[in-house]
């Protein structure tokens, strides 16, 4: 398949006012249909980046081109029809009285349709499994609903490119899951995914590639698997790999390879070792 | 914007003077700036707030406020300069009916008032740049005898300028990463069109209130009798310099009623 660069970073340097950068020379390019993590220790910068993608910050210095379109000079309400943004906050968008309206909201400001739209609202809001709070108040919502209500406004403005930040923050284990595996449901639809997480596990169950960041540089950018199975790295910026991970660069002696990445592929691995060796009969 | 009202931290003089000093000293800034309203006294008057403000070491994060205030000092600058129409004539803006007089007394009050606003203003503001916020409260309960209650009020507010603006700058980033953008030429559609930002500012608002008052509840706050842990006394630098302003002050309205400084 033809590989087309959908968001591309050239020497993006950014900070606030007179103070140290934020960003240093950070270079890269992510293409159509990618699923990307963005991690690293807090501060590192990881928010400030994702927000070039859509505009609501401009380089200081270097270029930020989101499908090719330079962002210097594009509104983010313009550049929002093609990159989705989550918030950590669900707080700093919730006006509307109902889930609904509040769903609707983005895509009313797209001027579609009214029978799209209700489509669109119904759509997403089964998807966030929240079909049966389409009247509900927004703010009689837990927060970890409220953040799905957000998610959700942004899922039904079915942009190319959509970036979430921490979306499983103050989400239960069952609820992250729920969310992540929708996320993949939109990778695989073609949707080109950004996430931020501190959640390693998520990292290596759902992202195809990792960008990590420390102090405001790309310190590695590469495939999942070849990232965790360098934990020295990881270690400059105060990242574990994931634990199954870790177990398997613990047993790498055993000829387990350090770059496990899920429970699954693990048991496999026993199982096949144990049967080389003749432990299972 | 955030940092405008924010306290600067840093080891100058003027720092480690007490705030009831600085507060003398902005109001004898302001006092001063009242009294006379001849341009030289107020421009000299505004040069001594700069340096002030230099040795003070804000000099740098204010600029940008100085800047702001400058378009507003022009403003006020033309609006004189236009209006009054007393005094020698300089030129007249439509020339050949000799309509709109520019008069020499009216750029020189023009330019009075100007310096006037400037120096008022940012005298405050170097005040509250180079005093902590508790001891600007304390100084105010010990001093002034303001209820604590209404003291902390003022803190509160004044601790609550930045975060607001912080949270401004993420509501309306969050509704335009859904497409909506605000402005358009229809004034009554723009003012439809601040909804989407105002609402989630006014719920996000209350909500921060209320969770101040619990988180202050929670570490027993209350009202009654309080006690220090920070000093308020002053020493002898304040004494002296208080004394001086308090002098200057006192000399300068004796020089105004005499005649001196007035235009």
């Amino acid at each position: 398949m033809n590989r087309q660069v959908l968001i591309k970073a050239e020497n993006l340097t950014f900070k606030y006012g007179t103070e140290p950068p934020v960003l240093r020379n950070i270079s890269l390019e992510i293409a159509r249909g990618e699923c990307v993590a963005v991690i690293g220790q807090n501060g590192a910068g990881k928010t400030t980046l994702a927000k070039h993608f859509n505009g609501m910050l401009k380089p200081v210095s270097g270029k930020v081109y989101v499908g090719g379109r330079d962002t210097e000079r594009l509104k983010v309400s313009v550049l929002a029809r093609t990159v989705g943004y989550v918030f950590q906050n669900p707080d700093h968008q919730i006006f509307h009285d109902t889930v609904g309206k509040e769903v609707a909201f983005g895509l009313k400001n797209f001027d579609l349709p009214g029978k799209v739209i209700e489509e669109r609202v119904t759509a997403a809001l089964e998807t966030v499994g929240l079909t049966a709070h389409h009247a509900t108040y927004p703010f009689n919502l837990s927060k970890g609903q409220r953040q799905r209500v957000a998610l959700a406004s942004v899922l039904a403005m079915q942009t190319e490119v959509i970036v979430l930040d921490e979306p499983t923050t103050g989400q239960d284990y069952r609820e992250s899951m729920q969310i992540m595996n929708l996320v993949k449901k939109l990778n695989q639809n073609g949707h080109t995914v950004i996430f931020i997480t501190h959640d390693m596990a998520l990292v290596a169950e759902f992202a195809q590639r990792a960008i990590v960041l420390c102090n405001g540089e790309i310190l590695a950018d590469g495939g999942v698997r070849s990232i965790f199975s360098r934990p020295e790295l990881l270690k400059e910026t105060f990242l574990k790999p994931p634990q199954i991970t870790a177990l398997a660069q613990s047993l790498n002696r055993y000829a387990i390879p350090p770059d496990v990445l899920k429970v699954k592929e693990m048991y496999e691995l026993l199982k096949a070792r144990g049967e080389e060796i003749g432990c299972f009969s | 914007m955030a940092a405008l009202v924010e306290y600067i931290h840093e080891d100058s003089p003027v720092h480690r003077l007490n705030a009831l000093t600085k507060i003398f000293w902005a109001l004898f800034t302001l006092g001063f700036g009242l009294l006379f309203n001849d341009y030289r006294y107020l421009l000299a008057l505004l040069a001594s707030v700069l340096l002030v403000a230099a040795s003070a070491r804000v000099l740098q994060s204010l600029l940008p406020v100085i800047s702001g205030l400058t378009v507003f000092a022009m403003i006020l600058f033309l609006i004189q300069a236009l209006f009054y129409n007393q005094g020698q004539v300089l030129f007249y803006l439509i020339p050949g009916v000799d309509r709109v007089p520019v008069t020499v007394q009216g750029l020189l009050s023009g330019l009075a008032m100007a310096a006037r606003m400037m120096t008022i203003i940012l005298s405050f503001l170097v005040f509250l740049t180079a005093t902590r916020t508790q001891d600007i409260v304390l100084t105010l309960v010990e001093k002034f005898k303001i209820p604590y209650d209404y003291a902390f009020m003022f803190l509160t507010a004044l601790r609550f300028i930045p975060s607001f603006l912080n949270e401004v700058k993420m509501v309306s980033d969050a509704q335009q990463a859904r497409g909506h953008s605000i402005g358009g030429i229809n004034p009554f559609k723009k003012i439809k069109s601040y909804a989407p930002v105002t609402i989630p500012l006014v719920l996000l608002s209350i909500n921060k209130a209320e969770n101040i008052a619990m988180a202050m509840e929670t570490r027993g706050y209350c009202g009654g009798n309080r006690t220090c842990l920070r000093d308020t006394r002053m020493g002898r630098t304040d004494y002296l310099l208080t004394a001086a302003l308090i002098l200057l002050l006192a000399s300068s309205a004796t020089a105004r009623a005499a005649g001196y400084g007035v235009m």
